[in-house]
C-alpha cells in the first residue's frame, strides 16, 4: 500500500514537473541559442533602444526594470533606471536590477557579455535585425518572451500595412540617386552604404544609393559625392541650435553647387533615431521621407 | 655648409611644387592631366567654371592638398624643434602628449561652444594652442619632478601617460556631449577631408610666425641639442628662448590638430629621415623640415584618399603605420649605438 502511494506520489510529482516545463516557454534567439523561461518575462533589462521601443509598442513597457543609456523613446522610458550597454555593459549593474530576462543585440554586445550573464543565471535574448524582415522576427520573438504574441502580431501587421501603403503610392516610380550622409564634412564624410535601413527604405521609395556597393558605414571621398551627383541628399546629423542647420550647411558647401540635390535644394534632414533603429518607428521614417520626396516635390511643381 | 644653399632651396621648392601638382591631379575621381591644367589655368585667369571636374579640383582638392601641406610642415618643424630643445630624438607632438592635449582643448571648445563668431575654427584653434602649451608644461614639470636628470625615457614615458590621460578626458567629454562629438576617428586618427580656404588662412597665420621664431633661434636650438648647460655656457638666455620655442611649437601643433585632428608620427619620421640624409644642424634641418613635412603629408594623404577609393582611410592610419615602424628602427639603432 505504502509502495503504491509512493509510486503514485512520484507520478504526480513527475506530472507536475512536466506540466511546469510545458507551461514554461522555449524560444530560439538570433544566435541560435535556446532560451527556456519558466514563465513570461516580468522584469526585463533592455539594452538597445530599438528593442525598448518594441516593448512599448506591444504594451510591455511596464515590464522594463532597466534600460540601456541610449534608450530614449517613448518619453516615459526616461524614468526607468539606466545601465551601461554595448562594450561597457556592466554585469553588476544589470544583476542589481534582478531581471528575469536581458534583451541584448549581437552587434553591440560581445559573446563574453552574454556568457557572463548566462553564468550569473540570467537568461538573455540576443537579437540582430539587419533588415525590415528581421525586425518582424525580433518583434515576434519579444512578443513570445513577454507572453504577448497577439500584440506582437498586430504590430507586425500594422507595420506591414504602413510599408505597403507607401509602396503602393510610390508605384515603382524611380526618383534617382541619393546620398546618405551620417557624418558631416567637418569630421570627414561618412556615408550609409548598402545593407543599412536607410538603403532599404530608399529602395522602397524609388531611390538608388550612390554608395550601395560600400559596406554599411564608410568614410567616403568628397570628390566622389560631387562626381556621382546625387539627386537627393539625406543627412542624419542632429541640430544643436547653433551655427547653420545641417541641411543649410550642406547647401552652402563650396564645390557642391553643381550637385543636382544642392541645386534643387533637395536636402533632407532625417531623424537619426527613427531611420537607423530597427524598431517600429521605421514606418514613421518612411512616411516622413515619402512626404518630403513626393508631396513637397508636387508642391514645388505646382508653385 | 651651415645653411641651406640657394641651390638647395630651389631644388626643394621645385620638388614641393611638383609634388603639389601631382597631388592636385590625382584623386578618387580621375581627371585627365590636360583637363586639370586647363582648369587651373582658367582659375588663375579668374574665369568662372561650373564643370564637375572644376568643382572637385578647385574647391575640394586645392584647399585639401594645401592644408595638408601646411599641416605637414607645421608638424615636422615642431617635431624637429622639440627634439633639439629636449635633446631627445623621440620627442614629437604625439610622444610628448602635446597633440592629445591640443585635441582635448579642441573637443572642449566644441562641447562648450567656445567660438569666435567672426572666424570659423578660431575658437577651437585657440583652445587647442592653449591646451598644447599647458600639456607641454605639465609633461615637462612632472618629468622633472620625477627624475631630476630629465632623461629621455622619463620625458617620453610622461608624455605617453599624459596622452592616455588626455585621451580618457576626451572620451569623457564625448560621452557627455553624446551625438555632437561622436566622430571619434577624427580626434584619434585625423582627417583632412573638408579642409577649406579659411583653414589655409588659419594654418598660415600660425605657421609663418612660429616657423620664423624657430628658424631665427636655430643657433640656440643647436646649442640646446648639446645640452642645456652647454647652451647656458655659450651664452643662450635659456629660459627666454625655451619659452619662446615652446610657445611656437604649441601654436604649430594646436592649429594643425584643430584643422586635421591628431595625425601621429609626422614630427618624428620627417626630421629623422632628414638628419640621416642631410645634417643634424638645425639651421639646415628646420627649413628642410618645412619642405619635407609638406611633401610627406601630401603624399600620405594622397595614399589615404585614393588607395581604397571611393572609401577614404583616416590619414593617421597611414602615418602611424609608417611611423611606428620607423620609430622602432630608430630606437633599436640608438640602443645599438649606445
Amino acid at each position: 500500500m505504502q509502495k503504491k502511494t509512493a509510486i503514485l506520489l512520484t507520478l504526480v510529482m513527475a506530472l507536475a514537473m512536466f506540466t511546469a516545463i510545458a507551461d514554461g516557454l522555449t524560444v530560439k534567439d538570433f544566435e541560435g541559442r535556446e532560451i527556456k523561461l519558466s514563465k513570461p518575462a516580468e522584469r526585463i533589462v533592455v539594452l538597445m533602444p530599438a528593442d525598448c521601443e518594441i516593448l512599448y509598442a506591444i504594451g510591455a513597457g511596464d515590464k522594463i526594470v532597466g534600460r540601456g543609456e541610449y534608450c530614449n523613446y517613448p518619453a516615459e522610458v526616461l524614468e526607468i533606471e539606466t545601465v551601461k550597454s554595448g562594450q561597457e555593459m556592466n554585469l553588476e549593474q544589470v544583476l542589481a536590477l534582478k531581471p528575469d530576462l536581458v534583451i541584448a543585440t549581437k552587434m553591440a554586445h560581445s559573446k563574453e557579455n552574454i556568457e557572463a550573464l548566462e553564468k550569473a543565471g540570467v537568461p538573455s535574448l540576443v537579437v540582430d535585425a539587419q533588415n525590415i524582415e528581421d525586425v518582424y522576427k525580433v518583434i515576434e520573438l519579444i512578443g513570445k518572451v513577454v507572453g504577448m504574441e497577439n500584440n506582437a502580431q498586430e504590430l507586425i501587421a500594422e507595420m506591414q500595412k504602413g510599408f505597403e501603403e507607401v509602396i503602393t503610392k510610390v508605384d515603382g516610380k524611380k526618383l534617382g540617386k541619393v546620398y546618405y550622409e551620417v557624418s558631416p564634412l567637418q569630421w570627414g564624410l561618412w556615408a550609409a552604404g548598402g545593407g543599412t535601413f536607410m538603403d532599404e527604405i530608399g529602395n522602397m521609395l524609388g531611390l538608388e544609393n550612390i554608395f550601395a556597393k560600400e559596406a554599411a558605414w564608410a568614410q567616403v571621398s568628397e570628390e566622389q559625392v560631387i562626381k556621382l551627383n546625387p539627386d537627393y541628399i539625406v543627412t542624419t546629423t542632429m541640430y544643436f541650435g547653433e551655427g547653420p542647420k545641417p541641411a543649410e550647411e550642406i547647401l552652402s558647401r563650396k564645390g557642391w553647387e553643381g550637385i543636382t540635390a544642392v541645386k534643387n535644394e533637395d536636402v533632407y534632414n532625417a531623424d537619426n533615431d527613427m531611420i537607423t533603429r530597427p524598431g517600429p518607428r521605421l514606418v514613421d521614417a518612411v512616411r516622413d521621407f515619402y512626404e518630403f520626396l513626393y508631396e513637397n516635390e508636387a508642391a514645388d511643381k505646382a508653385a | 655648409m651651415e645653411k641651406l644653399s640657394l641651390k638647395q632651396h630651389i631644388l626643394f621648392f621645385s620638388l614641393l611644387t611638383a609634388c603639389f601638382f601631382v597631388c592636385l591631379c590625382i584623386g578618387s575621381v580621375p581627371i585627365a592631366l590636360s583637363e586639370s591644367v586647363d582648369i587651373l589655368y582658367k582659375a588663375l585667369m579668374g574665369v568662372e567654371q561650373s564643370s564637375t571636374s572644376a568643382s572637385i579640383l578647385i574647391f575640394v582638392r586645392l584647399p585639401r592638398v594645401t592644408s595638408t601641406g601646411l599641416v605637414g610642415a607645421s608638424l615636422a618643424i615642431s617635431g624637429a624643434a622639440m627634439q633639439g630643445l629636449l635633446q631627445n630624438p623621440l620627442a614629437d607632438g604625439g610622444t610628448l602628449g602635446t597633440s592629445a592635449g591640443a585635441a582635448l582643448g579642441a573637443v572642449l571648445s566644441i562641447a562648450f561652444d567656445i567660438t569666435l563668431p567672426s572666424f570659423a575654427l578660431a575658437g577651437t584653434a585657440i583652445m587647442a594652442i592653449l591646451f598644447s602649451f599647458i600639456s607641454l608644461i605639465i609633461v615637462m614639470s612632472i618629468a622633472y619632478a620625477v627624475d631630476k636628470n630629465f632623461t629621455n625615457n622619463t620625458i617620453i614615458l610622461m608624455g605617453v601617460i599624459f596622452s592616455m590621460f588626455a585621451g580618457s578626458l576626451i572620451s569623457l567629454v564625448m560621452a557627455f556631449s553624446g551625438e555632437k562629438l561622436r566622430s571619434i576617428t577624427f580626434w584619434t586618427m585625423g582627417s583632412l577631408a573638408g579642409a577649406d580656404f579659411s583653414n589655409i588662412v588659419l594654418l598660415l597665420l600660425s605657421l609663418i610666425p612660429s616657423s620664423l621664431v624657430l628658424m631665427l633661434n636655430a643657433r640656440e636650438i643647436n646649442a640646446f641639442s648639446l645640452g642645456e648647460n652647454e647652451a647656458l655656457h655659450i651664452g643662450v638666455n635659456v629660459k627666454k628662448v625655451k619659452i619662446a620655442l615652446l610657445i611656437a611649437v604649441s601654436c604649430l601643433i594646436g592649429t594643425a590638430v584643430s584643422v586635421g585632428g591628431s595625425i601621429g608620427f609626422v614630427g618624428l619620421i620627417v626630421p629623422h629621415a632628414l638628419r640621416i640624409k642631410f645634417s643634424g644642424n638645425y639651421k639646415k634641418l628646420l627649413p628642410l623640415c618645412l619642405y619635407a613635412g609638406a611633401i610627406f603629408l601630401m603624399l600620405t594623404d594622397l595614399l589615404a584618399r585614393t588607395i581604397l577609393s571611393p572609401v577614404e582611410l583616416p590619414i593617421g592610419v597611414v602615418t602611424s603605420f609608417v611611423g611606428a615602424i620607423v620609430f622602432v628602427v630608430i630606437y633599436a639603432g640608438r640602443k645599438r649605438n649606445a
